[in-house]
């Protein structure tokens, strides 16, 4: 009787993850069907599911006149500048909130969540003209430093948690083992909580690779993202289906990959920092 | 008071032989055994004083116990030896050095922590070698200085294991050994026992003891076991509420507690405390009258302290009921309630004699009292008992 049971709770697991993941992959894969028809299969109607698979759309996007590659490059310069100035400065900061003892520590730490509750769309016409004075509009540092305003607030708020996880008794052996603060920060701090910093890291990356809003603004030909790119697909007159998707294909590899490579340090990264202390040592 | 001869010699010392082979011989050349001072320190959080000008002198070489309750300063105290506190006041010294305001890492001082403290994504030999790293040792040298240590405290075979593969006992054997690789001049230790069970804790005793010994390096012990303090330390200071009520031999803290607290808080069971007057050569408890070894002249209120092991059944003593008989096979405690209600306990190294509700008087011998001011708590007796 318990192993019918067990079945039965298979197939109603299996039934609930299914349906889950038909939700989150219906529109990716009709994404890539879409990316391999030709504009006319794409507007048939009824929907074709039994086509000749073309790789126009792919050749169009990466060597014709709408190639998206120099906007992937942007994407890449961007994302990954932003990224790592981020994590440059959460690192230290998270450090700080979750250890040193300060005047006005919760006050800081509130603040840097506030800054996540303003809506960006309320922030671009400040910092279009900011850009504007000190000739940062359509150049790769204007927008990575505004991607680190919404970006490193995010990124401390992740990574403190993990520093807190870290007994501080640690540290304490550290300092007495000779290492110094630095020492203790970088031989004894830093691996621990290197799954935390993976895991943010990669949050980092993905919002500022997504990102549309400010690149479509503070951007503009020099500096045009691979987001911002996909838009030139659609126009008054039209819209290439068959070339934004393949476009938006190419545009989500990077993140797939990532996502492939990282998913265990996600998995393990997020479960450590719900379960407060839990199999750490 | 503060000064004993370096390593004073108790009848408490552990019997050798039963315990781990821990020890053997030195580290390398013979590290420098510190002397500490502590001068008038004082520890303040915001409004709280959590040391009251704390002053403390450690010989070279001693072992030294700081015994107290939970909060009663003991920990805060060693963690200012360690530099991991700063002071509100007051000096700290190591051989005649002020090093009140010298980093952790400046003090040439090892400690093993309550929870051990090891590094988890390092192996045990990292770990160990940690401190060498950190001073740049050459590579064949850690690992030279790394077996040395780990053979030192038997876990030579676990040097490629990671902490979390460990059990506790292992686990504190790497603290200790991450801790003596560097020789220090001073070793401290936060309850390192207190993860332990049971019997894993006196094995470990006896190896500490001994290892203590061999390395013959200034020890500053922190614990609330009164057990422990006994058998381990030299000499022990006792905490409470943010002050040194009493340093002593361990035998001296037994035999002559300077306080009515400090005779609560060491022995098992702990001491018997009961209020009376003494006048003349008599202590009276209730209607019960009894000789002590030392005379007064006025009639002055007492509290008349008395430890189990010394209390006997007599004609004529202070009159209880036998209220539990706890029958230990070579021994018993019995548990008596008198006229008032107090509870008082006998210790016997022998099988009990009494049954439960029988109506006996309890005495004691005279030198076997323990006199303390009934206001302000303080040992009205010398000193030597």
């Amino acid at each position: 009787m318990t192993s019918s049971r067990a079945i039965f709770r298979h197939i109603a697991l299996y039934a609930v993850a299914g349906f889950g993941l038909a939700v989150w992959a219906f529109p990716v894969i009709w994404g890539l069907m879409t990316s391999f028809k030709t504009e006319r299969d794409v507007l048939a109607y009824p929907p074709k599911f039994i086509f000749t698979p073309t790789l126009d759309n792919y050749r169009e996007v990466i060597f014709g006149a709408s190639s998206i590659l120099p906007n992937l490059g942007s994407s890449i310069v961007v994302a990954t500048g932003a990224t790592l100035l981020t994590m440059l400065f959460a690192i230290p900061a998270a450090y700080a909130l979750a250890r040193l003892r300060y005047p006005a520590k919760k006050t800081s730490g509130f603040y840097v969540l506030a800054t996540q509750m303003l809506p960006p769309v309320g922030l671009i016409i400040p910092y279009y003209l900011v850009l504007q004075k000190v000739g940062g509009l359509d150049t790769y540092g204007g927008l990575i430093v505004i991607y680190l305003t919404f970006s490193l607030p995010f990124a401390i708020w992740l990574m403190v948690s993990y520093f807190e996880d870290v007994p501080l008794e640690m540290e304490e052996a550290a300092l007495l083992d000779r290492a110094g603060r630095w020492g203790a920060l970088w031989h004894v701090i830093l691996p621990q909580v290197r799954g935390g910093i993976a895991v943010t890291t990669i949050f980092v990356f993905l919002n500022a690779w997504n990102e549309f809003l400010f690149a479509v603004v503070l951007g503009g030909n020099q500096v045009r993202t691979v987001t911002v790119a996909m838009f030139n697909f659609i126009s008054v007159e039209q819209t290439q289906w068959a070339r934004l998707a393949a476009g938006a294909m190419l545009a989500m590899a990077p993140v797939i990959i990532i996502g492939i490579f990282a998913q265990r340090h996600i998995v393990k990264g997020l479960t450590v920092g719900a379960v407060k202390g839990g199999g750490r040592r | 008071m503060m000064t004993a001869p370096r390593r004073t010699s108790t009848s408490a010392d552990p019997p050798g032989g039963s315990g781990p082979a821990w020890g053997g011989p030195a580290l390398g050349p013979a590290s420098l055994a510190a002397s500490v001072r502590l001068e008038g320190v004082l520890k303040r959080y915001g409004q709280t004083v959590v040391l009251h000008e704390v002053d403390l002198a450690i010989e070279p070489g001693e072992f030294f116990v700081l015994l107290g309750p939970s909060g009663s300063g003991k920990t805060t105290t060693l963690r200012i030896l360690a530099g991991l506190e700063q002071v509100s006041g007051g000096r700290v010294l190591m051989d005649g050095t002020d090093v009140t305001h010298r980093e952790p890492g400046e003090r040439d001082v090892a400690m093993v922590f309550q929870s051990y403290a090891l590094y988890p994504h390092m192996t045990v030999a990292q770990n160990i070698g940690f401190p060498l790293k950190m001073v740049r040792t050459p590579a064949t040298e850690i690992a030279r200085a790394v077996k040395e240590a780990a053979d030192k405290v038997e876990i030579g075979h676990l040097l490629g294991r990671t902490p979390g593969q460990l059990s506790g006992g292992q686990q504190q054997r790497v603290a200790l050994a991450r801790a003596i690789i560097r020789q220090p001049r001073l070793f401290l230790l936060d309850e390192p026992l207190s993860n332990l069970d049971a019997k894993l804790r006196l094995e470990t005793r006896l190896g500490l003891h001994k290892l203590q010994r061999s390395l013959d390096t200034t020890t500053v012990y922190v614990t609330h076991d009164q057990e422990e303090a006994m058998t381990l330390a030299d000499r022990i200071a006792v905490f409470m509420e943010g002050r040194i009520v009493q340093v002593g031999t361990p035998r001296e803290i037994f035999g002559a507690p300077a306080t009515v607290a400090v005779a609560g808080f060491i022995g098992t069971p702990p001491m018997n405390l009961l209020p009376g007057s003494w006048q003349g050569g008599v202590v009276s408890v209730g209607r019960a009258h009894l000789p002590v070894a030392e005379a007064t002249g006025d009639a002055r209120p007492v509290t008349l302290g008395v430890r189990p092991g010394d209390i006997r059944l007599v004609e004529g003593g202070i009159p209880v009921i036998v209220e539990r008989v706890e029958d230990l096979g070579d021994s018993s405690i019995i548990s008596f309630l008198d006229d008032e209600g107090r509870l008082v306990k006998m210790k016997n190294d022998r099988p009990p004699t009494v049954q439960e509700g029988e109506r006996v008087t309890l005495g004691f011998e005279p030198e076997a009292a323990h006199l303390f001011d009934a206001a302000t708590g303080l040992r009205l007796q010398p000193a030597a008992h």
